[in-house]
């Protein structure tokens, strides 16, 4: 699985879930139509996002989905057209968000963020965990090897219910 | 054994280990609210058969939105409301409701040892109980009720020792704020903090819950405080009076990957200046010299700056943080014969925090004071129904979040103990509940 294309840096810390959708537009009961919205909580946010309209890679400071565990903020960012966030680190739920949406979350050492916020194109490649910018070498970063298997594979709920005989073992014999 | 008290509740749920670190970790309770529950359930439905690990294992609620405020979110508390009726699963509805994580612990649901994860990120609320209590996403929540598990990576355990006592004007709210303004706001980004220390050993369960639930606003995974007889008594009082539970605690030489400690008797009343809850300071003190512009931008304040130098538009009581009957008495000891001078809102926690506060007269002091005394909701914490801010417009709040718009497109949050909040109030600026009873002995 490739993710190629435009990027769009927010060079900031803390992009909080409230600034990517705001709690207001969390009243729906499915998972579209929020890109309208994406990060319309950030006072220019609508701005930069029109400085790439075309863009599929979010690149971001550190810390990136902390706050509200709304997985409308993973929904509102693939909405818009995002398939990857490029970041030196991600808050736990969102984290998990991104990989149960097949968001590819890329984990980069902070010292490279400058470059990364420089780039116009980028070019993931998720089986080899590699990333390279504007046609350079490429970088390495990690994924969780059993989460990676839901982006490119059959997605957590389907392995989740696989497990349910091993649970309801476990559950029987735990609390007899 | 050196194991803390986090560790004894993991090794007590792990089901399998998994590849890259993970574990098949089982949760004991599952608490499904209107706003990140409905997608996950009609997934289960379409694609699952609609089938349930174990309904008596969820208990649901409308709370984020209570009573709905328009057809959007009367449809998401219909198909929750429905959804929890089709499984007979445990439901807090309009009329007998509240915030999931005042209710959920007030009724008894909640015992030491037990896991416990939710579609909302201050679960870690219900660590105060010595359980391991998370919030994640509606997907995972969706696989918690599907499958009873959570797939996890174990977090690390960092102890927030807290050694002596608070002082007198001090709260478990201004605690938390001290931990998050020690440990970083991302500071405890992989960890479990388990709190100890003779300060936390003081704290009612109302206090502990505060201070848990401000786990998140460092990153944290959760909170957790082992159980004591504060725990056992407060549980015994409740509706479902659970019993036959075990109160682990942390070994005496239990091994932390980190060790921070605090002195109880230097925290403060403290207020946030800035855009995170890590950027506060003591409510008699100033906006820091080295505070980030962005922040002192988007919040309208300066370098420097005296804290009660800021003016206010709007006060708010309530939250998931602060809105139990305790946070109610502090706000009234301070409104008592008082007005305010700033719209007010007071939401308590859950109806049943309302109606002892109502038996206890609080609703009338709050009344005579100018404030609104509404039902019990989220409210206006974040900015999704009643009492959102306009653009600009500064809101003293007992809330746990002050994020840019989170209480209103382009709205100012700082974030404060009840007492603090309601000393505000009546002073239109912030201002300290001592600030103000010494204003009155002379105005006297």
């Amino acid at each position: 699985m490739i993710v190629r294309g435009s990027v769009l840096a927010i060079d900031r810390p803390n992009i909080d879930t409230d600034q990517i959708i705001p709690a207001r537009f969390l009243t729906g009961i499915d998972e579209s139509g929020l890109g309208a919205q994406c990060m319309s909580g950030m006072p220019d946010g609508p701005a930069q996002l029109a400085r790439v309209p075309d863009a599929t890679i979010l690149v971001v400071g550190q810390n990136f989905g902390c706050g509200s565990s709304r997985e409308h903020a993973a929904w509102a960012l693939r909405d818009r057209g995002f398939r990857a966030v490029i970041a030196p680190s991600f808050a736990r739920i969102f984290l998990e968000n991104a990989y149960n949406n097949a968001l590819v979350p890329v984990t980069i050492d902070a010292a490279l963020l400058p470059q990364f916020v420089a780039a116009t194109n980028a070019t993931i490649d998720v089986e080899n965990e590699t990333v390279s910018i504007d046609g350079g070498a490429p970088i390495a970063f990690a994924l969780d090897p059993l989460r990676k298997a839901f982006i490119t594979g059959g997605g957590f709920l389907p392995y989740l219910a696989s497990k349910i005989p091993v649970v309801r073992a476990w559950d029987i014999a735990w609390h007899k | 054994m050196n194991r803390s008290l986090f560790d004894k509740v993991w090794e007590t749920h792990v089901v399998e280990e998994l590849p890259g670190g993970n574990a098949l970790v089982f949760m004991d309770l599952v608490v499904a609210h209107e706003i990140t529950t409905p997608q996950g359930a009609i997934a289960i439905e379409k694609e699952f058969g609609d089938r349930l690990y174990d309904p008596a294992r969820i208990v649901a609620m409308n709370d984020h939105v209570s009573p709905a405020k328009d057809t959007a979110t009367a449809i998401q508390a219909q198909v929750l409301r429905t959804w929890a009726k089709r499984h007979e699963l445990t439901l807090y509805d309009i009329g007998d409701g509240g915030i999931c994580h005042v209710i959920v612990p007030e009724r008894g649901h909640v015992t030491p040892g037990m896991t416990v994860c939710c579609g909302d990120s201050h679960t870690c609320t219900l660590g105060a109980f010595g359980a391991f209590a998370l919030g994640i996403g509606t997907t995972a929540q969706a696989g918690a009720m599907l499958a009873g598990c959570l797939i996890l990576q174990r977090p690390a355990v960092m102890r927030v020792d807290v050694k002596g006592l608070l002082p007198a004007d001090a709260t478990a709210k201004d605690l938390a704020l001290a931990v998050i303004g020690e440990i970083g706001f991302r500071g405890g980004t992989g960890y479990v903090l388990e709190y100890t220390g003779s300060a936390i050993r003081a704290l009612s369960m109302e206090g502990r819950m505060t201070l848990c639930n401000m786990a998140i606003e460092a990153g944290a995974t959760s909170g957790i405080i082992a159980a004591d007889e504060t725990t056992i008594a407060y549980l015994a009082a409740t509706q479902l009076a659970p019993f036959g539970y075990r109160c682990e605690r942390a070994d005496s030489n239990a091994h932390y990957e980190r060790t921070v400690t605090i002195d109880a008797s230097q925290i403060r009343p403290t207020v946030s200046w800035g855009t995170n809850p890590g950027e506060a300071s003591p409510v008699d003190g100033c906006v820091p010299d080295d505070a980030p512009a962005e922040s002192l931008a988007y919040m309208d304040v300066f370098p420097g700056q005296r804290m009660s130098s800021i003016a206010i538009d709007q006060a708010f009581i309530g939250s998931c943080t602060n809105a139990r009957i305790s946070d109610l008495r502090a706000a009234a000891a301070v409104m008592r014969g008082m007005r305010v001078r700033v719209p007010t809102i007071v939401t308590p926690g859950s109806q049943a925090v309302r109606r002892q506060a109502e038996r206890e007269g609080l609703h009338d002091i709050f009344q005579d004071a100018g404030a609104l005394w509404t039902h019990s909701s989220c409210g206006p914490c974040l900015g999704m129904s009643m009492g959102v801010l306009a653009p600009g417009m500064r809101c003293i709040s007992s809330s746990n979040r002050n994020f840019p718009g989170r209480m209103g497109d382009g709205g100012r949050v700082h974030l404060a103990s009840p007492a603090v909040v309601a000393a505000s109030a009546i002073m239109g600026r912030i201002a300290s509940p001592l600030e103000l009873a010494a204003r009155e002995a002379v105005t006297a």
